[in-house]
C-alpha cells in the first residue's frame, strides 16, 4: 500500500511542477518582448487593474496599455490555441490508435484553409459578421471537411476502421490543397496574406477573439475529458473496445468531431500551426503514463505553456520583425518528430512483430 | 438449462448456423480457413450486425445494450499489438468499462478496483500490476488480456485463436486456468482453435465450421474423427498418428 501512496504522491508533485512551471512561462512571456517589462510592474498593473489600486510615479505610462491590450490577449490567446491543439491531438491519436495522428490527419487544417482562402480571393465581406467572416467561413469548411472525409470512410466500411479514415482524411486534405492552390495562383496578389494567414500568428488579435476561442476550448475540452475510459479503451483497437462495451462507431465520431472543432476554431483564428499536437501528447505521456484522464488535461497545459513559449520566440528572435509561430514550432517540431518515429521503429523491432 | 442458440442468415459468410453450449462446457470451433469462424464469435459478441438469435440463459441477447452484452460475454482475441503505454493494472480496470455508472466523470469505485485486482491474483499478475505492458512478454500480455477479460465478470468467455505466437507453456497455461473457470455456474467457453491437437484435447464439445455452414458437432468423445479429415480435405488423421508416432 505504501508504495502506491509514494507513486500518487510523486504523480501530484510532478503535475505540480507541471503547473508552476506553466504559470511562470505565461508570467515571463508577458514580461519579455520589444520592451521588456519587469515582473514587479506586471504585478503592479495587474492590481491597478483588478483592483484598482493607484499605480505608483515610477511605472511608464504606455505600460498598463501594453500589457493589458497587447502582450496579454496575446499570451492568453497562444496558450488556449496551444491547448485546443494539444488536447485535440491527444484524443485523435488516441482514437486513431497512433501516436502520430491529429486532427490535421483528417482535414481539418486543409479544409480550414480553403475556407480562408475563399475569403480572401474573393473578396467576400459582411456586414453582420466583420472580421469574423474568416474565421467563421475556416472553421465551417475545417468541421465539414473532416465530417465529409469520416462520412465517405463510413460507407466504404462500415466498421469506420482506422485505416479508411486516415485514407480519406488524406484524400481530401490533398484534394483542398488542390483547390486552395489553384484559387491562390490564380489570384497571386493576394499570395502574401495567404501565406502569412497559413504560418499563423498571435499578433493584434484583441480580446473579443481571445473570448471566443477560450469559451470553445474550454468547453470542448472540459467535454473531452469525460471520454477519458473512452479513450483508454480505444487505443486497444476497435475490436476489444467493442467487446469491452464501448458503443465503437458512436465513440468515434464524437471523439473525431470533438477535437476537430478544437482545432477548426484554433485554426481559423491564427492560422495553421503545426506539432504541438504531436509534441505535447507524448511528452505528458512519458511522464504521467498513457492514462487519457492525465493526458488531455495535462497535454492542454503543456501545448498551451509550449506555445506561449514558442510565441515569445517568435515575436522576440529577429525583434523588431517578427517570425511565423508555425515556423518556430515546426523547427522545434520537425526533428522531434523524426525522433519520434525513429524510437516507435526502434519499439517495434525489439517486440520483433509489425504493425 | 442455459442455451446459445446462433443463427446467421443471409449473403454472408454463415448461413444458418445453429448450435447450443450447456454450461460448464468448453465448445471450440474448428474448421478450414474462411469458413466464417471468427465472424461467428463476433455475432456471438455482437461485434457485427446478424440476423437470428443469439440467446444467452434463454433470454435474447440483441435488445442488451453494448455495455449489458460485454458484462455477459467476453472476448480474448490474438495477441494484439499495443500503442500505449499503460500499467498491467491500468489495463486490467478497463475490464470494468461495462460496469461503470453513469456518472459525469465515470470514475472507477473501490469495488472495480477489488474486482481488478483480484482477476490479477486469479491469473498470477499481482506482482506485475505495476509494470508497464509493452515490457511484458508475449505470453504475460496475453496474461494480462486474459485478467481484463474476467475483470467484466462474463458468464461466457470468447477465444479467438488467443495462443497464436504464444508457446507450450502459455497454450496449456491457459487452457488449464480455463478447465477451473468454466467449472463455477452458469460458465460457458466457446473458442475458435486453429491447432487441432488443442481443440481435441481440451474441447468438451465440437462444432465443424465448413463453406459457412455447420459441418458437424458433438460431443468430442463421440464425433467420428474422420469428419476432420473431411473438414480439412487432407489425411490429419495420419499426420497426427505419425506425429505420435514421434513421442512413444
Amino acid at each position: 500500500m505504501s508504495r502506491g501512496r509514494s507513486i500518487r504522491l510523486s504523480k501530484n508533485l510532478k503535475i505540480l511542477i507541471f503547473v508552476s512551471c506553466t504559470v511562470l512561462a505565461l508570467l515571463l512571456s508577458v514580461s519579455v518582448g520589444g520592451a521588456s517589462i519587469s515582473l514587479w510592474d506586471i504585478g503592479l498593473v495587474f492590481a491597478h487593474k483588478l483592483f484598482h489600486v493607484p499605480l505608483p510615479d515610477g511605472v511608464d505610462r504606455i505600460v498598463p496599455g501594453l500589457i493589458w491590450n497587447i502582450r496579454l490577449p496575446r499570451v492568453f490567446l497562444s496558450f488556449v490555441v496551444g491547448a485546443a491543439l494539444a488536447v485535440s491531438g491527444s484524443v485523435m491519436q488516441s482514437v486513431l490508435k497512433n501516436p502520430l495522428a491529429s486532427s490535421y490527419t483528417v482535414g481539418v487544417s486543409s479544409g480550414a484553409g480553403l475556407g480562408a482562402v475563399i475569403v480572401i480571393v474573393c473578396g467576400i465581406s459582411s456586414g453582420v459578421l466583420g472580421m469574423f467572416l474568416l474565421p467563421v467561413f475556416a472553421v465551417v469548411f475545417g468541421l465539414g471537411t473532416v465530417f465529409v472525409s469520416v462520412l465517405f470512410a463510413s460507407r466504404i466500411d462500415r466498421n469506420l476502421d482506422n485505416f479508411s479514415i486516415v485514407l480519406m482524411g488524406m484524400v481530401l486534405s490533398i484534394f483542398a490543397n488542390a483547390v486552395m492552390m489553384t484559387l491562390a495562383s490564380m489570384n497571386s496578389r493576394h499570395a502574401q496574406q495567404i501565406v502569412s494567414w497559413q504560418l499563423g500568428s498571435f499578433a493584434l488579435k484583441g480580446w473579443a477573439v481571445v473570448g471566443i476561442v477560450s469559451v470553445v476550448s474550454v468547453v470542448v475540452i472540459l467535454w473531452l475529458t469525460r471520454y477519458a475510459k473512452e479513450m483508454d479503451v480505444l487505443t486497444f483497437g476497435d475490436e476489444q473496445a467493442g467487446a469491452l462495451g464501448l458503443e465503437v462507431k458512436k465513440t468515434k465520431w464524437t471523439l473525431i468531431m470533438l477535437s476537430a472543432v478544437l482545432t477548426g476554431v484554433a485554426v481559423a483564428f491564427v492560422g495553421v500551426v503545426g506539432f504541438v499536437d504531436l509534441i505535447a501528447p507524448h511528452i505528458v505521456r512519458r511522464f504521467f503514463g498513457s492514462l487519457h484522464k492525465y493526458v488531455v488535461p495535462l497535454s492542454g497545459l503543456f501545448g498551451g505553456a509550449f506555445m506561449v513559449v514558442a510565441d515569445v520566440i517568435a515575436r522576440t528572435a529577429v525583434s523588431p520583425s517578427e517570425i511565423p509561430v508555425g515556423s518556430v514550432t515546426a523547427l522545434i517540431g520537425a526533428p522531434f518528430f523524426a525522433y519520434v518515429f525513429l524510437r516507435s521503429r526502434q519499439g517495434l523491432a525489439s517486440h520483433g512483430s509489425g504493425v | 438449462m442455459e442455451n446459445l442458440v446462433c443463427g446467421y442468415d443471409g449473403v454472408r459468410v454463415l448461413n444458418g448456423v445453429s448450435f447450443a453450449a450447456a454450461p460448464h462446457e468448453k465448445l471450440f470451433v474448428i474448421g478450414p480457413n474462411g469458413c466464417g469462424k471468427t465472424t461467428l464469435l463476433r455475432a456471438l459478441a455482437g461485434l457485427i450486425p446478424y440476423s437470428g438469435s443469439v440467446r444467452v440463459d434463454g433470454a435474447d441477447a440483441a435488445p442488451l445494450s453494448r455495455k449489458q452484452r460485454s458484462q455477459k460475454i467476453a472476448l480474448l482475441t490474438q495477441l494484439a499489438t499495443v500503442t500505449f503505454s499503460y500499467s498491467v493494472l491500468e489495463t486490467v480496470l478497463q475490464g470494468r468499462y461495462a460496469h461503470l455508472q453513469d456518472g459525469f466523470f465515470k470514475s472507477h469505485r473501490p469495488s472495480d478496483r477489488n474486482a481488478a485486482l483480484s482477476c490479477l491474483e486469479a491469473t498470477g499478475l499481482s506482482d506485475l500490476k505495476d509494470k508497464n505492458i509493452r515490457e511484458l512478454s508475449g505470453g504475460q500480455l496475453q496474461r494480462v488480456f486474459l485478467a481484463r477479460a474476467l475483470a467484466q465478470e462474463p458468464q461466457i468467455i470468447l477465444l479467438d485463436e488467443p495462443t497464436n505466437h504464444l508457446d507450450f507453456r502459455y497454450q496449456l497455461e491457459l487452457m488449464s486456468y480455463l478447465d477451473s473457470w468454466v467449472r463455477q455456474p452458469g460458465r460457458i467457453v466457446i473458442g475458435v482453435m486453429h491447432d487441432i491437437n488443442l481443440a481435441l484435447s481440451s474441447a468438451d464439445r465440437l462444432l465443424i465450421l465448413k463453406n459457412g455452414g455447420v459441418f458437424a458437432q458433438g460431443k468430442t468423445s463421440e464425433l467420428d474423427l474422420a469428419l476432420i479429415d473431411q473438414t480439412f480435405d487432407a489425411d490429419v488423421r495420419a499426420y497426427m498418428v505419425r506425429s505420435l508416432g514421434q513421442w512413444t
